[in-house]
């Protein structure tokens, strides 16, 4: 067993060292898909954690409470609630005015909290710059202050009061700009707006005649217990027209922002494991190909299919960790610097990803090294060993419909369609590469497509930020698709390079041009990318209006696309098939007779 | 059931196609290799003398017939079964040498005895001990790039040897190589008689037949002719090109 061992260990370093371009490849298409999983899978801990570490920060409420009242009665509403069994500290009742808010000729809906200079028992808003409330002055959350493109001493107008805004700060007492639920004091419609907080003595100025509302934030014993700490009921009269918000609640309003973004990165991350798989199964088979001989060898030695098996799977193995390594700690630092998860939240995601996302990137890049090498291992042991030693190639398969067919096309027509009679795997390849890139292309356009909804903030309207961060996601699928797509059509045509340079050296012996040869080998990968980029345009936009949207992207974005990705894959297929062409006849000939 | 025989066959055959495309490779062959005798076997290209070889390494499955290695049959064994028997009991020459490009002189040679279940530290000494065996010491590390086509068939012989089998199987072993080295391998097989191991040996070359104890001629998948050389024709060989 040892000595088996050993050999299979031998065999593996040494084909690790020895094929480092295949290797390079291999890892960087797994990574890819390995990071954009991550991504997905990051997303989800940026949304959730920074509010858990704000929540921590800033002594954030497991429970606020706005009573349906306003004044006095509100107050007198709210005050025995904070000393309810289960409730361990409490801060306000803090007054509350749903104002608009006007900044850079801008008008929005703005709720106005009114604070004390000295920090609160629960929720002290953290302050990311400037300094804290002072009479005259504004402290703005910060993800609404930056949607405003507000800085720290200009001067905004509340209710047409100007005051100076001293500071930015976030708070885990409510959702994030803009989904901070303004609603006109005890009524039950909320709007989209953002938070500010004042001096409590500038307040009631700002208000003018509008009621003030209150606001009491609520520690509990059992942070989950949520409303049911007031022993409220469902339709419980006394509570109509009351808001208790839990702090779970809080994080899913907060979270909304980014559920398209996770979603996009989450089904980008399928498309991207089928190119990954795509990429990894083209070099594998054209790599096994290459390894025929040596299973032949271990065969004739003894070798059982367990260990030609091992030998193979062994270094894929090995390359699909040390991918799950490389794309986890891409995904998991990327993360945070592609989609900060909201300016309202302080601190970033851990600095470790958690177990589970560890456990499930490693799966998934030894999934797609196995899924991509599992069939051509398979074949390779079922390979017989004389036909293996021999390293023959597989005998091309007689079509008369295809031969009919072809003998009336161009000369690189012609040699393109034999090449993909030859290779039908390879074909179907392209067909999936092409496919997929241009599925995710749709996918973008199909956003671009879309009415970009601003958000109605009342009096003007603001980009949303859901939409950027939406197109933000979709635009990088689609960028590691291209990548991708790139990696494999280059693997795909040097590979057909390989394998075809001796039909294409007799060709050219029999007359051929070079030109002629090298744009028939160009042919044969633009052949079957043509049906992959013909359907994956409608695949595309119908995955992404089967998520959201309703409007199809114009004919003439969709046909640009369709052309552009058919004009990319002939220049980088034409590139190096052309330069292949150009190698001396005699010296292929010559090497292949050897 | 085969007594002392090494190796023996009944109405082996291996067709290839059919109808008017059929090819009898091999032809309900009978034969009997004695143990530790010296066989080769001659004839044109596509008389099946490969094919017959193959049969009897396990390497290929006969259409017909039945064949027994070290009082074993072979031809129904699983593929598993066969890969045990290639391992513990047959040595391959190759005319390609077929060595591991990845893999130095050495870890070719010890490469069988490994798989044959020997421990790293055995296997390494019976590799170095033959590699000596056959004037290659020097070139243990090296990689098959680095070594001549004579140097790489004397490493691919040691490897055939490495895991101590009772037959060895050579297919067209000098076919690819010069007159010297030709007579390197000629010497190693000659060395192999005293041995005791049985030596099948596949081959155009009368310089390979003159060592054997044995040679028979094939003509289209069956013997044509068979004849025992005991006690001749080496020293004619060796006299000739010295």
């Amino acid at each position: 067993m040892a000595g088996r061992l050993l050999l299979i260990w031998r065999l593996l370093i040494r084909g690790l060292r020895q094929h480092r371009t295949e290797n390079v490849l291999l890892l960087v298409a797994i990574t890819a898909a390995t990071a954009t999983l991550t991504l997905g899978l990051a997303l989800n801990e940026l949304v959730t954690r920074p509010y858990e570490r704000t929540q921590a920060a800033t002594a954030g409420p497991d429970l606020v409470v706005e009573s349906g009242l306003t004044g006095p009665q509100a107050l007198d509403a709210l005050a025995p609630l904070a000393t309810l069994p289960g409730v361990t500290e409490h801060s306000g009742p803090f007054p509350l005015a749903f104002l608009t808010l006007t900044a850079r000729d801008t008008t929005v809906r703005v709720i106005v909290e009114g604070r004390d200079e000295a920090p609160a028992a629960v929720d002290r808003p953290a302050l990311t710059d400037g300094t804290w409330i002072r009479a005259g002055g504004v402290v703005m959350e910060r993800t609404f202050a930056e949607a405003l493109d507000v800085h720290t001493g200009d001067t905004v107008t509340i209710n047409g009061h100007p005051l100076q805004v001293t500071g930015f700060a976030v708070t885990a007492a409510r959702a994030v700009y803009p989904q901070v639920h303004w609603h006109l004091p005890g009524g039950n419609l909320v709007e989209k707006g953002g938070l500010v907080w004042v001096d409590h003595r500038d307040i009631t100025t700002l208000a003018g005649d509008r009621r003030l509302s209150y606001t009491l934030n609520l520690k509990l014993v059992d942070p989950q217990a949520g409303a049911q700490v007031v022993g409220r009921s469902t339709d419980d009269p006394r509570f109509r027209g009351w808001i208790f918000r839990s702090a779970g609640d809080i994080a899913t309003s907060s979270g909304r922002q980014n559920r398209q973004a996770e979603t996009a990165l989450t089904v980008g991350s399928w498309l991207l494991t089928g190119l990954a798989i795509v990429g990894v199964a083209g070099i594998v088979a054209g790599r096994v190909i290459a390894r025929r001989r040596q299973v032949g060898l271990l065969k004739a030695v003894g070798a059982g299919p367990g260990v030609i098996a091992a030998v193979h799977l062994a270094e894929y193995l090995v390359l699909g960790l040390a991918a799950a390594g490389a794309g986890l700690a891409t995904g998991w630092f990327a993360a945070p610097l592609l989609f900060r998860p909201s300016p309202g939240f302080i601190g970033s995601v851990d600095v470790n990803p958690p177990l589970r996302m560890v456990v499930t990137a490693t799966t998934f890049a030894l999934a797609i090294a196995v899924a991509a090498t599992l069939g051509p291992v398979l074949r390779a042991v079922a390979t017989s060993t004389v036909h293996a030693l021999a390293d023959a190639p597989t005998p091309a398969r007689r079509r008369r419909w295809l031969i009919w067919l072809s003998r009336r096309l161009p000369t690189a027509l012609l040699i393109g369609v034999r090449i993909n009679a030859r290779r039908p795997h390879r074909a179907r390849l392209v067909t999936m590469n092409t496919l997929i890139t241009t599925t995710a292309i749709a996918a973008v356009l199909s956003i671009l497509a879309q009415d970009d909804d601003p958000l109605n903030l009342g009096y003007s309207e603001l980009p949303d930020p859901r939409n950027e961060r939406t197109l933000q996601a979709m635009l990088i699928v689609a960028g590691v698709a291209c990548f991708l797509a790139l990696l494999n059509a280059i693997v795909s045509t040097w590979t057909a390079v390989l394998e075809t340079r001796h039909p294409l050296a007799v060709a050219r012996a029999l007359g051929a041009t070079p030109t002629q040869a090298g744009m028939g080998m160009a042919v044969a990968q633009l052949l079957p990318a043509a049906p992959g980029v013909v359907a994956g345009i409608p695949v595309g936009t119908g995955l992404y209006l089967f998520f959201d949207g309703e409007r199809y992207p114009p004919a003439s974005w969709a046909l640009t696309a369709a052309l552009g990705v058919l004009l990319g894959v002939a220049l980088i297929t034409a590139i190096p098939a052309l330069a292949a062409a150009r190698r001396p006849v005699a010296d292929t000939l010559r090497a292949a007779a050897t | 059931m085969t007594g002392s025989m090494a190796v023996r066959t009944r109405g082996l055959s291996r067709w290839y196609g059919w109808d008017n495309a059929l090819v009898r490779a091999v032809d309900e062959v009978d034969l009997d290799v004695p143990a530790g005798q010296t066989l080769a076997i001659m004839g044109p290209s596509g008389c099946g003398k490969s094919t017959l070889l193959h049969l009897l390494g396990g390497l290929q499955r006969p259409t017909d017939g039945e064949v027994w290695l070290a009082d074993r049959r072979i031809d129904t064994m699983s593929e598993r079964a066969l890969a045990r028997l290639r391992r513990d009991t047959i040595g391959l020459v190759f005319q390609s040498f077929h060595l591991m490009d990845e893999l130095t002189a050495v870890e070719n040679v010890e490469m069988a005895a490994l798989l044959a279940g020997w421990s790293p530290g055995r296997a390494r000494r019976r590799a170095l001990h033959l590699l000596d065996q056959v004037g290659l010491a020097d070139r243990a590390t090296h990689l098959p790039s680095a070594l001549s086509g004579g140097q790489r068939q004397r490493v691919a012989i040691a490897r055939a040897l490495s895991n101590e089998p009772q037959v060895v199987l050579a297919d067209e072993p000098t076919g690819n190589l010069d007159t010297a080295a030709t007579l390197e391998v000629l010497r190693l097989f000659e060395e192999l008689r005293p041995t005791g191991q049985t030596l099948v040996v596949v081959t155009h070359d009368a310089r390979i037949a003159a060592v054997a104890d044995r040679v028979i001629s094939m003509r289209d998948g069956t013997f044509a002719d068979d004849s025992l050389l005991t006690g001749t024709g080496t020293g004619t060989v060796y006299g000739g090109v010295h």
